[in-house]
């Protein structure tokens, strides 16, 4: 099946399975091979599924041998670990929810399952999806294929660097900052970011829930799409779901650019960017003229103020989200002492660091004394950005700029440093206030061999744009899908 | 940028460590003090925001309101599967009435 090494996509992957040219049990027998050899050095998974996996992979033949057409027939995915599947264990990479078994499917592993896909295992994730880097798992620090002293991004590093090890040829993640896209960027992955209210949470374990969302991470544009496409759409289980049509994000990659007007986040150029960061925006310029696209620029002012928004917005829902872990109902209990005593140790043991500093942040922002000043400042200088984005859709169908300020750093190079880790994630977060689709795509790599990412925003509900415009990218970029990163 | 100090000083994050049900080491409230003025330090840029630049508010977006209808939850099914302690059925706590706490 596979001649020249490189491990087919989801897209191939499906269509090999439902044409009978190879099974859905050695699609995956073959993921597991891959992982058994690999994941050593990278540890991208908390747990492999092998059994389960196999036992589903059985099911899709039989289904296919019925006579069905899955469309994600026999593809092994990596999982984040805050997403349920019925049947694992859901940790959030939290000591405070070991061994938490969820009453069954999330909406998102629902209609995967419903597609033909396969759940191969539970992804590393910085614990609660509070990081960038993957290094606040409970469990372990997942390793960036490319250099193994290097972080994968995060939150959703185990996601991303499952696929970039080629262990998988899909994944999914949550983003709620960035946390599928800063991966994906920092591991030479795509990695996509639907609409707020695209894709049903029911069963995503809450962390921020005015910006989580669910997206895939793939090897290439088509196979985010197809991905995205199963999942979306309206869920009677989560109220904030859109009830409005999904369209046909494959049908739109063949598009193309020409006469769309690509704006080019002015915001990003004007403060400091790294000297090989800089360059990919120019190529990225350079690769829309060449594709037809009218180049502009488009001015997002408060794009400046996303990080302070964020994490005013995100750590105030994250500390009323997670007040529900309290040793009562899951989880490790501390203490039988007397109720308080049993919630504040339950809670100390089972949250690390960051998890505790977010909650402490987001428990100040709410605080009587404090709550106008920041949290009611932020949501409404939120409002200014939401504003702001809507004036530059109207002067461009679509808005380019990076997706990281650099390649991805070295384990334990800002561990130390809360506050310029969430700087990382300064050109992912406009989007996710906002509430907009965005994708990152690989754009190339440093001279050190290390991957970048150009990401492509659109209005919201604007996924076909997105994919046409991200394809276009891709296909200018031609980020080498046959080149094999380090540990791979 | 300057006014941090003031801010988060170890008794806020004290207190606000209570409100949020956490027990912080005495010996590490000056860290987490430093730490987290950093943070809102940086947030404080939002203050500085005239506050000419906002209009009205826009109007909320709601979500849209479902019938309320109850259906089945798997809630005991997982209670069942994941509490720490249970008897027939029921998560066990210490005692809260009576209980002098």
């Amino acid at each position: 099946m596979d001649p020249t090494g490189i491990l087919p996509g989801v897209v191939e992957t499906a269509e090999a399975v439902v044409a009978r040219r190879v099974s859905a049990v050695s699609v995956v027998e073959g993921a597991l091979e891959r992982i058994a050899a690999g994941d050593g050095r990278v540890r991208a998974f908390l747990e492999v599924t092998g059994d389960l996996a196999l036992e589903e992979a059985r099911a899709v033949d039989a289904r296919v041998a019925a006579g069905e057409d899955l469309p994600l027939a026999g593809v092994p995915l990596a999982l984040k670990d805050n997403i349920w599947v019925a049947g694992r264990r859901t940790t959030c990479a939290s000591r405070i929810l070991e061994g938490f078994r969820p009453p069954g499917d999330s909406t998102v592993a629902a209609r995967l399952r419903h597609a033909g896909a396969v759940f191969i295992g539970r992804a590393n994730m910085d614990e609660f999806a509070m990081g960038s880097s993957t290094e606040n798992s409970a469990s372990h620090v997942t390793r960036n294929p490319w250099d193994l002293e290097r972080v994968p991004g995060g939150s959703s590093g185990g996601s991303a660097a499952a696929v970039a090890a080629r262990f998988v040829p899909g994944g999914f993640g949550s983003d709620t900052g960035g946390s599928i896209r800063q991966p994906a960027a920092c591991c030479g992955v795509v990695g996509f970011k639907p609409t707020y209210g695209r894709v049903s949470r029911y069963g995503l374990v809450a962390f921020a829930s005015s910006l989580d969302q669910i997206g895939p991470l793939t090897r290439s544009v088509a196979d985010a799409a197809r991905l995205y496409r199963a999942v979306a759409g309206f869920d009677p289980l989560d109220a904030t779901t859109a009830d409005r049509q999904v369209g046909d994000p494959e049908g739109a990659l063949p598009r193309g650019v020409a006469g769309l007007k690509v704006g080019f986040l002015e915001e990003a150029s004007t403060g400091y960017l790294e000297p090989e960061v800089a360059e990919s925006l120019e190529t990225a310029r350079r690769i829309f003229r060449d594709a037809g696209a009218h180049v502009v620029s488009v001015s997002v002012p408060r794009a400046t103020a996303a990080i302070a928004i964020y994490y005013v917005v995100a750590s105030a829902e994250a500390s009323s989200n997670l007040a529900r872990f309290d040793g009562v109902r899951y989880g490790p209990r501390a203490t039988d002492a007397d109720l308080n005593a049993l919630y504040v140790e339950s809670r100390t043991a089972g949250f690390g660091p960051e998890v505790k500093r977010r909650i402490l942040l987001g428990t100040f922002a709410l605080a009587s004394g404090y709550y106008e000043a920041y949290y009611g400042r932020a949501m409404r200088v939120r409002q200014l950005l939401c504003a702001d984005f809507d004036r530059a859709f109207a002067a461009a169908d679509v808005i380019v700029c990076p997706s990281i300020p650099g390649p991805a750093f070295r384990v334990g190079e800002k561990t130390d440093d809360p506050l310029t880790m969430y700087l990382s994630d300064v050109f992912t977060v406009p989007a996710s206030l906002a509430g907009l689709p965005a994708i990152s795509v690989p754009s190339g790599l440093t001279r050190s061999g290390l991957p970048l990412g150009i990401q492509v925003l659109g209005p919201r509900f604007g996924e076909e744009a997105v994919f046409a415009v991200a394809r276009a990218f891709e296909a200018g970029a031609g980020f080498p899908d046959a080149l094999s990163p380090a540990a791979g | 940028m300057t006014s941090d100090r003031s801010v988060v000083t170890p008794a806020v994050v004290r207190r606000v460590a209570e409100l949020a049900r956490l027990r912080l080491p005495d010996g590490d409230l000056e860290r987490w003090s430093g730490q987290l003025s950093r943070i809102v330090a940086y947030i404080d840029q939002l203050a500085a925001i005239p506050e000419s630049a906002f209009g009205a508010d826009p109007p909320g977006q709601a979500t849209p309101v479902r019938a309320d209808e109850p259906r089945p939850g798997g809630g005991e099914q997982a209670l069942e599967s994941n509490a720490p302690r249970l008897l027939h059925g029921y998560g066990v706590v210490p005692r809260v009435v009576g209980s002098g706490s």
